[in-house]
C-alpha cells in the first residue's frame, strides 16, 4: 500500500497536495515531510485533493489536521476536495467535517474560491 | 452447510507497524475470496489498521520485536477478526482512555473510536499470557 503525492501550484499564492493510494501509519511521516516542506507562511491557500485516495486511517488523519492548524495559524484558508464515499465516512465518523472547507468536486471549490477572490477585490 | 470453521485463516506478523500492509493484504484477499461487499471491506480493512497498530503501539514496551497473529471467520451472517499476541495485558478499548487520558482525536483514541463505530460487536480477553480481542461485524 503505498502513497503517491503531488505538488501543484494554484492561483494567489495557493498550493494543491494531491494524494493517490494509501494514507495510514506507514505513509503519513511522507505527506507530514511533504507538507513541513511546502507549506509556509507565504501559502495562502492549500487544496488537500483526495480525488485518488482510497484509503485513510487515524495517522492520516493527524496530519491532515496537523496541516489544518499550521494554515490555520498563518491566516490561510484549509480546503479538502473530491472526498470519496469511504473517506468522507472516516471523517463523519470522528465528527472532523465541521469547521473545514470540504468540496465535493472542483466546480464546487472554484465557485467558492471566486467568490472569496471577488470579496478580496471589492474590498480594496 | 460450511460452518465457521471452514473459513477460518489466519497470518502471524511481526508486531511491527510496518507489517500492517502485511495483514491489510491479508485480510482484503479473504473478503475477496468470501464475495463479502466493498463497503464491508473497507471498514474491516480500516479497523485492522487501527488495532494492529494500536497492539503494536501498546502492548509491548520492550522494543523488542513479537508476534501477531490475526484469524479471521465468518458465518453466513457475521465476520470476525480475532487479534492474538503474548504483550502486556492490553485492552485496546480502554487502554487510551485510562492511561493516556485522551478523546476522540489524539493518538490511539481516534482509532479505538473509529473501530467502535465500525463494528459491531469488540470483545476483550486476557487468557493465560494473551491478549485475545475480538470485533465482529454484520455483512452483506
Amino acid at each position: 500500500m503505498s502513497l503517491t503525492i503531488a505538488v501543484t501550484a494554484e492561483a494567489n499564492n495557493g498550493k494543491r497536495v494531491s494524494i493517490t493510494g494509501s494514507l495510514d501509519s506507514n505513509t503519513a511521516p511522507e505527506l507530514q515531510q511533504t507538507i513541513d516542506q511546502e507549506i509556509n507562511d507565504t501559502v495562502n491557500t492549500v487544496i488537500i485533493d483526495f480525488k485518488d485516495l482510497d484509503f485513510l486511517s487515524s495517522a492520516g488523519l493527524r496530519v491532515i489536521f496537523k496541516a489544518k492548524k499550521l494554515v490555520d495559524g498563518n491566516s490561510g484558508k484549509f480546503i479538502l476536495v473530491n472526498l470519496q464515499p469511504q473517506i468522507k465516512k472516516v471523517f463523519e465518523i470522528i465528527k472532523a467535517l465541521d469547521g473545514m472547507n470540504v468540496f465535493k468536486d472542483q466546480d464546487e471549490m472554484d465557485e467558492y474560491l471566486t467568490a472569496m477572490q471577488n470579496k478580496v477585490i471589492e474590498g480594496e | 452447510m460450511n460452518t465457521a470453521a471452514d473459513h477460518k485463516q489466519s497470518i502471524t506478523v511481526k508486531s511491527d507497524i510496518s507489517d500492517s500492509a502485511k495483514v491489510s493484504d491479508f485480510l482484503i484477499e479473504y473478503i475477496k475470496s468470501h464475495q463479502i461487499d466493498d463497503e464491508t471491506r473497507d471498514d474491516l480493512r480500516l479497523v485492522t489498521e487501527e488495532t494492529f497498530v494500536n497492539i503494536s503501539s501498546y502492548a509491548f514496551p520492550d522494543d523488542i520485536s513479537h508476534t501477531v497473529t490475526i484469524e479471521v471467520t465468518r458465518d453466513e451472517r457475521d465476520i470476525h477478526i480475532t487479534f492474538t499476541d503474548v504483550g502486556i495485558a492490553f485492552n485496546p478499548l480502554t487502554y487510551c482512555e485510562k492511561n493516556i487520558g485522551c478523546t476522540d482525536h489524539c493518538e490511539g483514541g481516534m482509532g479505538i473510536h473509529l473501530i467502535k463505530s465500525l463494528t459491531d460487536r469488540q470483545e476483550y480477553k486476557r487468557i493465560g499470557q494473551q491478549n485475545v480481542f475480538t470485533v465482529t461485524k454484520h455483512y452483506t
